[in-house]
């Protein structure tokens, strides 16, 4: 058996392309996962029963989906019978934040809820109005609550961006694959793939742990 | 927009046979998950700092590495390594327990450590052995408390056999491209395996909700 | 082995937390058939003794004898010495996830050997002596903190231990149910059962004691009968801690924790 691991320094420049073209996906989607969280949570706690029951359905269809269908079902279904043509990159978009977005809600959820009724009350009885409350006395302490579920998503959603090589994004799994099909050296693509999402996953593993300690919730 | 369901009644055999591989593929990846988790998640809590810091990079590796990297490197490298072939329903099995795995013990281990120090007093000073009071008197409590958890574990070794496409084990999303692929009928068979997936997960998320209200306070001591 | 020999000693036992001397050179002795109370202030050492005895704790230096070994002279003694001693906690610590039937099983089941069948006659016949075999086949959940300190007494029991260690049984009970404790321990006292107990119920030591011990600041300051140490205490601070507690020798005005009914 020889390898030859030369085949990888050649190919960084195009590596750490597809690395970067992770990092950016997952930057990416948490900006539109997060606003969304929030709105699809302000919406199950909505006293409207539609407004409610509709985020609800939304956020359980995508947390009991495979997301790697969410994406093929997004790429090859909304152009062929909704008309609606996005791009790759924009179909990777719309598949992870809707994912992501899924997940941060019930984080969110879970966040608000967990703050004692008191606190709204004592916000109400100061004379703020409910909108006021939520915004300087809720979500303040809320957000110190989800912030180590908003992590570990964040390293789920660094992992699942390698789902869009499926519809040819140019990320990381994407670009070794390709490179894996054009110099045949399968071993040595492969393993220098895996050493580049380990070199940036790991990291982000261990800051979430430092998180968890951090912001844990003494109960 | 006309909407044909005859694709999926003509393939219904093949389909099934899919949906059953993906149940297998889940299931045994689950169990394979399951017991490495539980070894890992014991070893790291018991078995002293070596153990720790060396079952930790095993699990850190895990939580670093997306699970297609996994299956892709032990289906395409590792057989290049040991210089023979895996089948595909092996090597994913093989790669989803093993990153199952790394989650599994993580949540052996909280639930272990959760358990209060007096219960492994207790059952030491009854005269066990340290692994006896950990099969008998911990390791269950801390199931119990983890069963929301190991449940979510499971909806997710059920999603992420899909991955496992991507490696063509004949799973259900797998066999669905390729019927999709051949009756030019994406539309159908796509949402159709959306509906399969959601019809397994829901009800083993909300099953698990029922069951750990049903036996919590087994756990809490 | 004659009954007047001791079954348990302390020799010079040392122990240190951080910069705390949690024991600083106790000596005590406890007889077949005795019962020895240890008495003193919170956090004087009382707890940690009893935790170095089944090994719980390790000692820094000193020696523990139990029945002619040296407890941690090797793992073997270490099991051997707590299959032989029974251990009742401030906090109960039954085993949530088992019947309170199985709570009595277990020690003669995996640490014995026993057959099930057998274990569960020995443990019913427990459970009823404690009045709870009604109780058999609930979950600890399920039960009041008296009724789980008296299956915990159960299930130490079951492993026919020839000492009892019990570590503060009543304190973390809620007063109305004090009392049922306290009598299934005065009922094994008078059945000769060795025991040793760390408590704060001055008048269960005082009417059930055959010995008592005072610890302070991790040394024993004062013991003997609890006439002696009751009504004649020699040193200072074994009258201070008493009259803390509302003790002061027969012409005390009644406090709750002085007038509760044994038995």
């Amino acid at each position: 058996m020889n390898f030859q691991w030369s085949i990888v320094w050649e190919s960084l420049p195009r590596l750490l392309d597809g690395a970067w073209m992770t990092v950016w996906l997952t930057f990416a989607t948490m900006t539109l996962a997060i606003p969304g969280g929030l709105v699809l949570a302000l919406m199950r706690l909505s006293p409207v029963t539609l407004i409610s029951a509709s985020a609800t359905a939304f956020v359980e269809f995508f947390r009991a989906t495979p997301l790697i269908l969410q994406i093929y079902w997004i790429y090859y279904v909304l152009p062929a019978y909704f008309d609606v043509q996005l791009s790759q990159l924009g179909t990777a978009l719309a598949g992870l934040a809707c994912n992501i977005a899924a997940f941060n809600s019930e984080t969110f959820r879970s966040g608000i809820v967990s703050i004692r009724r008191g606190q709204w009350n004592a916000g109400l009885a100061l004379g703020m109005a409910p909108a006021r409350v939520f915004v300087s006395i809720i979500l303040p302490q809320a957000t110190m609550r989800v912030l180590p579920a908003l992590a570990s998503t964040w390293v789920s959603l660094f992992k699942d961006t390698s789902l869009v090589s499926i519809i040819s994004v140019a990320e990381l799994s994407y670009v070794s694959l390709q490179i894996r099909a054009e110099t045949y050296r399968i071993l040595e693509v492969l393993t220098a793939m895996a050493a580049l999402y380990w070199l940036m996953g790991y990291p982000q593993a261990k800051l979430v742990d430092w998180v968890h300690r951090r912001f844990k919730v003494a109960e | 927009m006309d909407v044909n369901l005859q694709p999926i009644i003509d393939s219904w055999p093949f389909l099934a046979k899919a949906l059953g591989t993906t149940l297998y593929v889940s299931v045994a990846s689950m169990v394979l998950g399951f017991m490495i988790g539980v070894a890992v998640g014991v070893l790291r809590t018991y078995g002293g700092r070596v153990l720790y810091v060396l079952l930790g990079f095993y699990v850190d590796t895990m939580r670093a590495i997306p699970l297609l990297v996994v299956l892709v490197w032990t289906f395409f490298a590792f057989p290049l390594l040991i210089g023979r072939s895996i089948d595909a329903v092996t090597a994913g099995i093989a790669g989803l327990g093993i990153h199952l795995g790394a989650y599994v013990a993580e949540t052996i281990r909280a639930g272990l450590t959760s358990v209060r120090r007096n219960q492994m007093q207790a059952a030491l000073a009854l005269g066990m052995s340290r692994f006896q009071a950990i099969r008998t008197i911990i390791l269950p409590q801390a199931l119990v408390r983890m069963l929301p958890a190991l449940g979510s574990l499971l909806v997710i070794a059920i999603k992420d056999s899909a991955i496992a496409s991507v490696i063509a084990v004949p799973e259900l999303l797998r066999q669905t491209q390729i019927v999709a692929g051949k009756t030019f009928r994406p539309f159908e068979l796509y949402t159709a395996a959306m509906l399969v997936y959601f019809l397994l997960c829901y009800p083993v998320a909300r099953a698990v909700d029922r069951l750990y209200r049903r036996v919590a306070h087994l756990g809490s001591s | 082995m004659n009954k007047a020999d001791p079954i348990l000693t302390f020799e010079a036992v040392h122990k240190r937390y951080g910069s705390v001397m949690a024991l600083d050179g106790v000596n005590l002795s406890i007889r077949r058939g005795e019962v020895v109370c240890l008495i003193g202030p919170s956090g004087s050492g009382k707890s940690t003794l009893l935790r170095c005895a089944n090994a719980l704790d390790v000692l820094d230096s000193g020696r523990i004898v139990f029945e002619g070994n040296e407890v941690r002279s090797s793992e073997a003694t270490v099991r051997h010495v707590r299959r032989r001693m029974g251990m009742v906690f401030q906090n109960f610590e039954l085993f949530p996830h088992l019947t309170v039937l199985r709570n009595v099983t277990i020690g003669p089941t995996t640490v014995l050997g026993m057959r099930r069948a057998a274990a569960e006659g020995r443990a019913m016949a427990l459970l009823s002596k404690v009045g709870l075999s009604e109780k058999a086949a609930v979950y600890p959940s399920a039960l009041s903190g008296g009724q789980q300190q008296r299956v915990a007494i159960a299930r130490a029991l079951a492993m026919e231990p020839a000492l009892m260690l019990f570590d503060e049984p009543t304190s973390a009970l809620d007063p109305e149910t004090i009392g049922e404790v306290l009598s299934v321990m005065k009922v094994l006292a008078d059945e000769g059962m060795t025991m040793l107990v760390v408590t704060h119920e001055m008048d269960f030591a005082r009417r059930v004691a055959d010995h008592v011990a005072v610890f302070d600041k991790g040394r024993v300051i004062e013991e003997g009968s609890p006439k002696e140490v009751f009504e004649n205490a020699m040193v200072p601070r074994t009258r201070d801690f008493l009259s803390h507690l509302g003790w002061h020798g027969e012409t005390t005005i009644p406090t709750a924790a002085s007038t509760r009914e044994v038995s």
